[in-house]
């Protein structure tokens, strides 16, 4: 099958170089979440028998992909090895981070435990530095009302600035609210604004700085705040994407997409 | 033809020979002058010179090839002779950080990631120091997270090559009965820098000198006495103790009782790399809420309910984690 | 990098920049990012969730018991033992009925053949040869499989298996190990190969080779046929038959045991010599217990694992039945060339305990360790294919009355079979995970040499004392 007849082409050789195929789906979904919090039965649950797993390229770290449709758009789901953060430099931490970077999903689910928000919620503020387009999918939320904890998903996404969804990924209970929101994000209708986490005034003074640096580096490049943040930390994957021109190349190809993507969406509108 | 051939035959093992003998030799010779570097940078940054005996001394050589090697370093222009001690020129100090640079870091590397003993690092970082370019330091300082001390608390120098100014003074003239965190243990001579960590000594350890006389003086962290002669504890650094550690009423996370609840206050310095990054991503940062509750037939690891999840962690991690005991009453199962 | 441009603007310019900002920040920036990023987290948690604090905590009274200094030990040993007896009980039955159905294909089979016409040759070879080859293996493999898998995902599922590695942990950090390698042990009972794979939830490299290296020696599915054969024979049958099953787990148990001592004892040795370093950081979530769910187990135990591996000893088996049927069907000078070869290694297999059958079955058996009884029996009984002996009294008096089997060849076949060089697919697995030929290489020397070390001395020392 062709891949000329989808709205995210562009990042399609990116996503190849990291081993997803990019035939029949119009959307990519990452599923990036803690261990143990039920991701892969989501994962699962969505794609039932349609997946297959394997490596990650050159890197001895499990990946599972797989397809579902979801009002009659076809889409390619990555789950993501569960980790805990994404500052630290296992193996696992860095394909998570390196997907969400340079892949760019269409959207990135973030499953959490509702049992344990607090420790959960971590990465879900990381993952928001990197990308807007997410959805918190809470999960186990029938083990959270079982030991009586209640979870005020209203009062979660206005906070976090993103939709949150409560599931049981085991009943598929919420899993049709939270493809409906994955469904408005992709599209484009919905709109989000994250929580970005403002650190100690040197730090910010640090970012500060670097970001307009960053931005006529690789101009246009939607997240220099996130590049400023990990080049001060000293992210060697970061700081050899940025000096090699890659994050450059990225960013411009994205551009395109965003055009290619309104247009699109304008001639479907005219039909 | 035959001849001819054989020949050849010989001469080219000669040659071969001959290249590697001279490659060897050039390979040496490089080690021995980076060797000799980072002595006399060690020797200025504690405000003292390096001399003809100590060369000796570190690099384990008799007069001759010393005096070789300092005429060597003297034509290349990285050392000055003034009298009978010697200093770097700037092209000197500029290659003594670059290998004092790349030993930290592997320093560094071999006690975080590779888990060597500590008593090993030195000499393991020793092996490795001189196949490390610059380039592949800075990978490596990225990959550590860019530490900014090695495991004996001395400074590693940022790629740019500052160092900041060495901090600590001696225990032997550190005031009695005032708490202090130990900074630096200097690694020359091997044989005090031995004693010490076998005593069981650590950078980031917070102590108080108990005894000072000319004959020995005694270390205390509140459970074991360390007992050294002057000379030895000369060698040991001491820096006054941040707040948390000097702090009343906080202990150790693994002299928490069973199931009394405590908040974390901090974690040492003594953790660090991949041990400490994966505590904090565990939720191990100071404020959070941690109860000790389960542990096992040896009684290592414990399991501790922190930010709604119960994790285990080892007795010697565990170590690193200060927590105030927020409730004396214990909160039993049934 | 250029260190020659001075635009303010080229990436390089921006990572010096940023390089040199960093030393402007405070020492532990790092520190402070984890720790404004929690102060966050739990703010919005707390604002989030309410919690209703009068509800029991049932988790921690489970967690209290399974892991408890007392019990916990105890309860993991049984419920070890409870999957082991179940698996060795229960297979009985549908094994022999697979086989009985199998074997009466085969026949029809071989019927069918020389209905039409051909050689004798080429029937045996299809036959008596491949085919039985299969059947052997499917027969033999499935049903334990069938059992022991779902039985270990649900012990998974449940969170159960984070608990072991939690009792455990002590004994791997003395050994200079890791206490996740509990975990992928545990699922080296199912697959060596599976195991090895099993160890990428270990972060230090270090320790993750000792992992690797060390899978082998818990006992895996393929290699259950042999133990479970030599159980029920030379201790099943010591007892009275109404606990003879009991018996047999029993002895299967010790062998496993034997296995986790041996495991750990490699690991304090890799540790301190060629793999030297101290135990490194050790963090495990102990997460909530959660009530499995049943398509799940039934998807991963049977399609993920079962079949897979299945599908892998089928494949492995169908050429080893060949070469089997080759190598007993070729005579030269009035004895087979498996005849030849068993006598050729006799004196080898004498020293260990053995005989030369036994060496030659576990040579042939590299690719798949569960051929290793039927190529044993086809051995002894010269028949020329793989032979199911269909009862374990035949079986008995095919190895103690006609091979003057004793209880030293039934210990020490135990231990040679714990303790040998892992399957071709796990050297394989070992060689992908590791990237090195050299490890993949030692990998399969250190536990052959092993094996023959400890097998020589207690043939040696038993010999002596008997």
């Amino acid at each position: 099958m062709s891949t000329h007849d989808c709205d995210t082409c562009v990042f399609h050789a990116e996503l190849e170089r990291m081993g997803v195929s990019t035939d029949r789906f119009d959307r990519v979904v990452a599923l990036a979440g803690n261990p143990n919090t039920g991701k892969s039965t989501l994962f699962n649950s969505l794609t039932g028998l349609k997946q297959h797993t394997g490596n990650w390229p050159g890197k001895t770290v499990s990946r599972a992909e797989g397809g579902f449709e979801f009002n009659k758009v076809r889409y390619k789901i990555v789950d993501l090895p569960g980790t805990y953060s994404l500052l630290s430099a296992s193996h696992d931490e860095q394909v998570a981070r390196d997907f969400l970077l340079f892949g760019r999903p269409d959207v990135t689910i973030v499953v959490t435990d509702a049992t344990s928000l607090e420790r959960n919620l971590n990465l879900v503020l990381q993952v928001l530095e990197i990308t807007d387009r997410v959805v918190v999918a809470v999960n186990l939320m029938d083990e959270a009302r079982r030991k009586g904890i209640t979870v005020d998903l209203r009062s979660l996404a206005r906070d976090l600035g993103v939709p949150a969804v409560g599931i049981v990924a085991r009943t598929g209970e919420g899993v049709r609210d939270l493809l409906a929101q994955v469904d408005a994000l992709s599209s484009g209708e919905a709109v989000t604004a994250p929580l970005r986490i403002r650190g100690t005034g040197e730090f910010q003074r640090a970012v500060d700085e670097l970001v307009p640096l960053i931005e006529a580096a690789a101009p246009g490049v939607p997240n220099a705040r996130w590049i400023a943040i990990r080049l001060l930390d000293g992210d060697a994957e970061v700081e050899t994407a940025l000096a090699s021109g890659r994050l450059a190349q990225l960013t411009a190809e994205q551009q395109q997409a965003a055009q290619g993507f309104s247009r699109k969406i304008a001639l479907d509108g005219a039909q | 033809m035959r001849p001819l051939l054989l020949i050849l035959a010989a001469l080219a093992v000669v040659v071969a020979l001959a290249w590697r003998h001279w490659t060897h030799r050039v390979v040496r010779e490089r080690h021995r002058i980076e060797d000799a570097l980072k002595h006399l940078f060690d020797q200025e940054y504690r405000g003292r010179h390096a001399s003809l005996t100590s060369l000796k001394g570190t690099l384990h050589l008799p007069d001759g090839p010393v005096l070789a090697l300092v005429a060597r370093m003297q034509a290349l222009d990285l050392v000055r002779a003034r009298g009978q001690e010697f200093d770097l020129t700037p092209e000197g100090e500029r290659l003594a950080l670059q290998v004092v640079r790349a030993h930290r870091l592997l320093e560094r590397y071999f006690a975080d990631e590779a888990r060597l003993p500590l008593s090993q690092v030195h000499a393991a970082a020793e092996r490795h120091e001189h196949s490390l370019s610059a380039e592949a330091a800075n990978r490596l300082a990225a990959d550590l997270g860019h530490p900014t001390v090695d495991p004996h608390g001395d400074p590693i120098p940022s790629r740019e090559g500052d160092v900041p100014p060495a901090v600590g003074v001696p225990a032997t003239s550190w005031t009695p009965e005032t708490t202090g965190r130990i900074v630096h243990l200097e690694d020359e001579p091997p044989i005090s820098f031995a004693q010490i960590v076998a005593e069981g000594l650590r950078v980031g350890q917070t102590v108080r000198v108990i005894e000072r006389t000319p004959t020995r003086v005694v270390l205390t962290d509140g459970e074991n006495e360390y007992r050294f002669a002057p000379a030895v504890a000369a060698n040991v650094f001491l820096a006054p103790a941040p707040a948390h550690t000097a702090a009343a009423g906080v202990v150790r996370l693994p002299d928490l009782p069973d199931h009394v609840l405590a908040e974390i206050t901090g974690l040492d310095d003594r953790c660090q790399g991949f041990s400490r990054r994966r505590m904090m991503d565990l939720g191990f940062t100071d404020g959070a809420r941690i109860e000790p509750i389960l542990r096992t037939f040896a009684g290592d690891p414990r399991a501790y309910r922190i930010r709604g999840t119960v994790v285990a962690v080892r007795r010697d991690q565990a170590e690193h984690v200060i927590v105030r005991p927020l409730d004396t009453a214990t909160r039993g199962l049934a | 990098m250029t260190t020659g441009s001075t635009s303010a603007t080229t990436p390089e310019a921006v990572i010096r920049r940023a390089a040199s900002l960093r030393d402007t920040l405070s020492r532990g920036f790092r520190d402070e990012a984890v720790r404004s990023l929690y102060a966050e987290a739990s703010r919005i948690a707390d604002r989030a969730t309410v919690r209703d604090g009068a509800r029991l905590d049932i988790d921690q009274r489970i967690d209290a018991l399974v892991t408890s200094p007392i019990l916990g030990l105890p309860i993991m040993a049984l419920l070890l033992a409870i999957v082991f007896w179940l698996t060795v009980a229960g297979a009985n039955v549908p094994s022999a009925m697979l086989a009985e159905g199998l074997f009466w294909i085969e026949g029809l089979g071989v019927r069918m053949f020389e209905a039409i016409g051909l050689p004798w040759w080429i029937t045996g070879f299809v036959w008596n040869g491949v085919y039985r080859g299969l059947a052997w293996v499917v027969s033999v493999m499935l049903p334990p499989m069938a059992i022991f898998f779902p039985m270990f995902t649900i012990l998974e599922d449940l969170g159960y298996l984070p608990r072991v590695a939690f009792n455990l942990d002590f004994l791997f950090r003395r050994a200079g190990a890791h206490g996740k390698q509990a975990l992928s042990m545990a699922m080296g009972f199912g697959c060596n190969a599976a195991g090895v794979i099993a160890t990428r939830v270990i972060d230090s490299p270090r320790e993750r080779l000792v992992a690797i290296l060390t899978n082998n020696f818990v006992p895996c599915n393929g290699r259950y046929p042999t133990l479970i054969m030599l159980a029920t024979i030379f201790v099943g049958a010591a007892f009275p038959p109404a606990f003879a099953s009991f018996a047999a787990a029993g002895a299967v148990m010790a062998v496993v045991l034997i296995g986790v001592g041996v495991t750990l004892v490699v690991s304090w040795a890799l540790s301190r010599t060629i793999l030297k370093g101290e135990a490194s950081a050790f963090t495990l979530e102990l997460p909530p217990y959660r009530r499995p769910g049943i398509l799940r187990i039934i998807y991963t135990s049977l399609i993920d694992r079962t079949l897979f591996v299945l599908w892998r000893a089928m494949l492995t088996a169908a050429p080893a039945g060949a070469v089997i049927w080759i190598l007993a069907n070729v005579h030269v000078g009035g004895a087979s060339i498996a005849q030849h070869t068993a006598d050729a290694l006799g004196p080898l297999g004498h020293a260990i305990g053995l005989d030369g059958a036994v060496l030659l079955a576990y040579i042939i058996a590299i690719p798949a360790n569960e051929i290793v009884v039927p190529t044993l029996m086809m051995i002894y009984l010269g028949t020329g294919m793989m032979t199911d002996v269909t009862s374990f009294e035949d079986l008995r008096r095919v190895l103690v009355d006609e091979n003057g089997w004793t209880m030293l060849t039934a210990v020490n076949l135990m231990l040679f079979s714990l303790l040998h060089n892992p399957c071709a697919t796990t050297i394989l697995t070992i060689y992908k995970e590791t990237l090195s030929a050299r490890w993949a290489t030692i990998g399969a020397l250190m536990p052959l040499g092993l094996a023959f070390i400890v097998t020589f001395l207690v043939a040696t020392i038993w010999r002596l004392v008997a």
